[in-house]
């Protein structure tokens, strides 16, 4: 018993070194950079400091620029789970009686989830130029996606009872889903909302790597300029910016549904 | 709550809020200059570019086959070694097994890094290392430590107190009850936040390419800079396929370990 198990044991693991050295020479990658080259990390510290701090106040764009930041997250939180909340009723089963509809609904929310948001940000900075309101946009269509599918089942995990109560006193279906359902699942919805709005400050920051705009734009022009000390002032408001989110975020959160249990969902369902 | 309630309460919890989300909204539309027409007059250039990304050039399927491999081995190397990393700063983070000042500082530490998104990272990693896969699967693996690194040390530290003293007391050694009492513990929930990575990665991995870390994220973005959008199309469908397989592989097999782990 013994000697099967470190048999098995042994396999696995000679199978996953051989796998990752396989990877490594394929790729070309030595991981010994990591060491040899490291100067050149030292190097990149040295011209990075000291950052440069007083650019922040001096240069009144970079404050805008989180402010843009946070306004497409809000924006892309706000009207993307409206439109969410709207697919997740088209899409699951208490609501939406005919499976055709589910269906087509289903398709188009899993289209969206799966490009990438890259691809749907080059598209809209074609269509209304760079800047932040692309971003936004983006945003709208990626948390429609994302949080489309999670509604839904948030949906289908409510008790049948009360709406199955409300219908057979001849409630019609609208009022099904506002007396039945809605009060149900509305914590979770809400608490979703804040947790889309956290994600989505990040994902900003990200887009704006791609023409999005806000803040992430702004620390790839300073990179792009070799500005180092100007990119660090800026990543320092960066990992500012998205640790108060998430503090607010999951403190709010913790307020509506019990802690760490909603996190867990959503990350691994 | 009536129609013709005009209570405090009624205008603390309906009026207030509506009014509050109203401006905001109209403060952020300023910000973002959202401008409809805008995006009404460019819906037509927009469309067309659409158009022209519903084509595949299938003449470089074959090419872009191995830019793919790229991106998926990125992908897989860095949730390894990011898995293996954030165990180690996962135990350091963990209250039962590090001393309060080392978990104070790691978790610190891990808030801060996951804080800064992984395309940034790799702004910085190929200014250092310039471009490749290398500075991706760097990029990826503090990636992996920031998210999986909190994640694990919270597993940790729910790992049961009483089957770590029953091992300490027929007098096993400190490696052997770091082993037998809480990696094995924690190893069906490792497997299982790492597979969940491991789909992130795809994703991440094809945009990190797309900034300097090569595979078909690079290609996606060359095509579309270079206005060859058929190209462009046989890379967006190659995407597409990784994304949804690798989905589909890490749900099943996250479904497969959920059921060992369970409890007998």
């Amino acid at each position: 018993m013994k000697a099967r198990l470190f048999l098995q044991r042994a396999t696995v693991s000679s199978l996953l070194a051989l796998i990752l050295l396989a990877s490594f020479v394929y790729m070309g990658v030595n991981p010994g950079m990591l060491f040899t080259e490291f100067h050149y990390v030292v190097d990149l510290a040295g011209s990075m400091s000291p950052p440069h701090f007083s650019l922040l106040w001096m240069d009144k764009t970079i404050a805008f620029s989180v402010l843009e930041t946070l306004s497409m997250a809000f924006l892309g939180t706000l009207a993307g789970g409206m439109l969410a909340v709207g697919c997740a009723l088209l899409t699951a089963k208490d609501t939406m009686p005919y499976p055709w509809i589910r269906g087509i609904a289903r398709f188009m929310v899993s289209l969206v989830r799966v490009i990438p948001s890259l691809v749907m940000v080059l598209i809209f900075v074609v269509t209304v130029g760079l800047g932040a309101f692309a971003g936004m946009l983006t945003l709208v269509l990626s948390t429609m996606g994302t949080f489309g599918q999670l509604f839904t089942e948030v949906i289908e995990a409510t008790e049948k009872a009360p709406a199955e109560a409300i219908f057979s006193v001849g409630a019609t279906r609208w009022q099904v889903i506002r007396f039945g359902i809605l009060p149900q699942v509305l914590p979770s919805l809400t608490a979703n909302f804040f947790y889309a709005f956290d994600v989505n400050v990040r994902s900003a920051v990200g887009l704006g790597i791609f023409g999005g705009g806000g803040v992430g734009f702004q620390l790839f022009l300073a990179m792009r300029v070799l500005h180092y000390r100007d990119a660090f002032a800026l990543i320092c408001v960066i990992v500012l910016l998205i640790v108060l989110t998430e503090k607010l975020s999951d403190g709010l959160r913790r307020r509506l549904i019990g802690r760490g249990r909603h996190r867990q969902h959503t990350k691994l369902h | 709550m009536s129609l013709h309630d005009y209570s405090l309460r009624r205008y603390r919890k309906g009026v207030l809020p509506v009014t509050g989300m109203a401006l905001l909204t109209a403060g952020a539309a300023v910000v973002c200059k959202v401008r409809w027409d805008l995006l009404y007059k460019g819906l037509g250039s927009g469309l067309v570019y659409f158009k022209n990304l519903l084509t595949p050039d299938v003449g470089a399927f074959s090419e872009l086959l191995k830019p793919a491999l790229e991106t998926v081995l990125i992908a897989l190397v860095g949730t390894f070694l990011g898995t293996l990393a954030a165990l180690l700063f996962g135990l350091a983070a963990a209250s039962n097994v590090a001393p309060p000042w080392l978990r104070q500082s790691v978790r610190f530490l891990l808030g801060l890094e996951r804080a800064l998104p992984e395309v940034v990272i790799l702004l910085f990693l190929v200014a250092a290392f310039g471009l490749g896969p290398f500075a991706g699967v760097l990029s990826l693996v503090i990636g992996a430590v920031g998210m999986l690194g909190k994640l694990f040390a919270d597993a940790i530290e729910e790992v049961d107190p009483v089957s770590i003293e029953s091992i300490q007391a027929v007098g096993a050694s400190k490696v052997q009850v770091m082993y037998y009492g809480v990696l094995l513990q924690v190893l069906p929930t490792v497997v299982s936040y790492a597979l969940f990575r491991f789909e992130l990665s795809i994703r991440l991995s094809v945009v990190l390419g797309a900034v300097g870390a090569g595979g078909i994220g690079h290609e996606l973005y060359r095509s579309f800079a270079l206005l060859d959008f058929h190209r462009a199309c046989t890379a967006l469908l190659l995407v597409l396929v990784l994304v949804v397989v690798s989905e589909r592989i890490s749900v099943y097999l996250r479904s497969r370990v959920r059921q060992k782990g369970r409890p007998r």
